[in-house]
């Protein structure tokens, strides 16, 4: 029996980046996936009707990147300090602002629309995000191939997951950042994020 | 001793819960508040060139909630472990998401739009936040008046302040919560709260 259980739709969205925090530490938990059809008769037993949430010691926590971030902790991967922690929430403060501005347009169901959107926003929109990334990571990074301090943490993880989006969504949106490119390679490099890679359901989104 | 410097316009916006950890905790800071007109001469000085922005030590930390949570954890507001620390997070998230809901409408709309947005916001956004933050309370609360285990924190002082912006367009909105009613008038009851809002000056923001 697992001590952590994380309740989650089938597919990467919101769960992904705990799911990544659990691979990269080597963690088992009970990876509890709902399908759609599956989730209306058990949004009830979440405390706000969403997910995902993570069980932990008979408590429930909501709320995706506070779920993250705990985990993270758990796990040494959240920051050595309060401040090198502060520098690792900078970063991933900025991958959601990041995703705020493309998500209008990754959720667009009007095909035309959702084209026009996208070509817009990557035009001009997201560069900002990104240049933001790339100046925290000259700040927080120590000249290594990680946002912050020289080895894997939160921030790394949270930005492989949503390059996954970015490149998906434009093939393109990366071109301009090298050392993003990178990062999101060494995160893959890492043996036990490979491996989970190898093995987790491919999902469009 | 670790001096701090905190950046933003003179209002209250995104950087007051800040302002109310520090006069929590009796923190001496820099209180520096830029006019609309002295912002674009000081808008490079800042990482992402934004404001609110965290000076500690010479070393500059941007983002808003990032900045909340580093100094309520160097001020014991963030709860006493990991698992406690994710459900105040989980409280200040909820929190977060309705002033990313309405802070923009009264800051950047104008009427008509204003109102419009107002009455939208009341009717439809507002009631789901305030049940959801009556949620997190009862199952957090240990029975008493604060969010999480019975005493203030930091998800206390983030709802104050999220729910300070919303009172002053209707002063009626906790009528019908009125566990959130108590917990509000415990935080302003708290000496140094009670004496930093006696002594703040009345800002259009």
């Amino acid at each position: 029996m697992s001590i952590y259980k994380l309740h989650y739709f089938n597919f990467r969205g919101r769960g992904e980046l705990s799911r990544l925090v659990f691979a990269a530490a080597g963690q088992t938990f009970e990876d509890i996936r709902y399908e759609r059809n599956e989730w209306p008769s058990n949004k009830s037993k979440m405390p706000l009707g969403q997910m995902p949430v993570l069980e932990f010691n008979g408590t429930q926590l909501p709320q995706s990147i506070p779920v993250a971030r705990f985990l993270a902790k758990q796990f040494q991967l959240a920051g050595k300090d309060n401040l090198e922690q502060a520098k690792v929430d900078a970063v991933v403060d900025t991958i959601a602002d990041l995703i705020v501005k493309y998500s209008p347009a990754r959720w667009e169901p009007d095909e035309t629309k959702k084209k026009a959107l996208l070509k817009k926003i990557f035009a001009e929109d997201l560069d900002k995000h990104l240049q933001d990334l790339d100046v925290l990571r000259k700040l927080y990074g120590d000249g290594g191939p990680f946002f912050v301090g020289n080895h894997l943490t939160l921030a790394d993880l949270y930005f492989y997951n949503t390059g996954q989006n970015l490149l998906q969504m434009d093939e393109n949106s990366l071109n301009n950042y090298p050392w993003l490119k990178q990062n999101r390679e060494e995160v893959e490099k890492q043996p036990k994020i490979a491996e989970y890679i190898k093995n987790r359901p491919e999902m469009p989104y | 001793m670790s001096t701090y410097k905190l950046y933003y316009f003179d209002g209250r916006g995104r950087a007051e819960i800040s302002r109310l950890i520090l006069a929590i905790a009796g923190q001496k800071f820099e209180d520096i508040r830029y006019q609309s007109n002295e912002w674009p001469s000081h808008k490079s000085e800042m990482p992402l060139d934004q404001m609110p922005v965290l000076e500690i030590d010479g070393m500059k930390l941007p983002q808003s909630m990032t900045i909340a949570r580093f100094l309520a954890r160097q001020f014991h507001l963030a709860g006493k472990d990991n698992l406690e620390q994710a459900k105040i997070e989980a409280v200040a998230d909820t929190a977060t998401d309705l002033l990313n809901k309405f802070g923009p409408i009264i800051w950047y709309q104008e009427e008509p739009e204003k109102k419009a947005s107002i009455s939208e916001f009341f009717a439809n956004e507002l009631p789901k936040h305030l049940h959801n933050l009556e949620t997190l309370a009862k199952a957090y609360s240990n029975g008493g008046s604060f969010f999480v285990g019975n005493n203030l924190t930091f998800a206390d002082l983030c709802v104050y302040d999220v729910l300070e912006n919303i009172l002053e367009v209707d002063a009626n909105i906790l009528n019908q919560y009125p566990w959130l009613k108590t917990n509000r008038d415990e935080v302003a009851k708290n000496t140094n709260i009670a004496t930093y809002l006696i002594n703040r000056s009345q800002t259009e923001f």
